[in-house]
């Protein structure tokens, strides 16, 4: 009967130390999982970064094409293409290669993937810069209206 | 008897040394992770006040474009740049409680990518962490009517 008793008790111990191993992994792996710091500056700058290269772009004036807007160009480019820069290129031409080196020098420097769309409807592209994101992106779009419809031009950046 | 009473004496002992044994494997465990935890934090709290430091610096008034009171989202006159380029440094301990241990510079990228200008630089000579958060921003002339294509770079230090 007292043997019975004590190994009552030491399975009681042997219990104890078990649930006592089991709560102290369960801590284990909560911190392991919340380890990851939330990256607050990527998920802001890819935000801002969309928003403001489509709206600073839109807003620049070109170097040697009458001081028309990018907004003008791309408006004539999906129009009538009327438009000849000083250097002989078309508003298209013209709009798509300063977009280009803007691109160059902002997003392609600071290694950020993105792809550009002016269009007027999903299949009616008029140019396209970049490479399609292979999984998930922030996008802008802005609408410009036109004679012939609306303009659309999209920046999706990758990451 | 006497040996037995030993033999359980030493039993207890050696108990007790492995039980002390894991609670200090357990306490060091918990201040590894306690420590990692405060560096995420440390990392994240970075992250928000380069967010913070780069919107106060994209819409300080000493730099915004206005007409007519109407202040121009995301442009920097080109007149208020050149002034407070020159200003804001011999007056860096007024913007030390906004802009912190920051260098600020801003490039035109399209059409003349020789022209910079540092706004602000109270760096750290010595610094553990630095965060770099572009913002592309259009530099409007007033002279000349035209806009030009910047990014604003913000470089935010910590010890």
């Amino acid at each position: 009967m007292r043997l019975q008793k004590k190994s009552q008790t030491e399975i009681i111990g042997l219990a104890i130390v078990v649930i006592l191993l089991v709560i102290g992994m369960a801590f284990v792996i909560r911190f392991m999982i919340d380890k990851e710091p939330v990256d607050y500056k990527k998920q802001f700058t890819q935000a801002e970064i969309a928003s403001n290269m489509i709206n600073t772009l839109l807003k620049t004036t070109s170097q040697d094409c009458s001081g028309l807007s990018m907004t003008e160009l791309l408006q004539d480019c999906a129009q009538s293409q009327g438009i000849f820069c000083q250097n002989g290129e078309g508003s298209c031409i013209y709009a798509q290669n300063t977009a280009q080196t803007i691109f160059t020098n902002t997003l392609e420097l600071w290694k950020i993937d993105y792809e550009f769309k002016v269009f007027k409807q999903e299949e009616n592209l008029i140019f396209t810069l970049g490479s399609r994101c292979p999984a998930s992106k922030k996008s802008k779009t802005f609408p410009i209206p036109t004679s012939s419809g609306t303009l659309f031009i999209k920046l999706d950046v990758c990451g | 008897m006497k040996r037995k009473a030993q033999i359980q004496m030493l039993e207890t002992m050696a108990v007790l040394l492995i039980f002390f044994i894991l609670i200090v494997l357990g306490i060091v465990f918990y201040t590894n992770i306690l420590k990692g935890n405060i560096g995420i934090q440390k990392e994240e709290v970075m992250q928000l006040n380069a967010i913070e430091i780069s919107q106060r610096a994209s819409s300080l008034p000493e730099l915004q474009c206005s007409e007519e009171n109407i202040v121009s989202e995301n442009c920097i006159d080109l007149l208020k740049l050149q002034s407070a380029s020159e200003i804001i440094p011999l007056n860096e301990v007024f913007y030390y409680d906004s802009l912190l241990f920051s260098k600020i510079n801003i490039t035109e990228v399209y059409p003349d990518n020789s022209r910079s200008w540092v706004l602000y630089n109270h760096t750290l000579e010595e610094f553990s962490n630095k965060i770099v958060t572009n913002i592309p921003i259009s530099l409007f002339d007033p002279v000349t009517n035209k806009n030009s294509f910047g990014v604003m770079s913000v470089e935010l230090f910590s010890r």
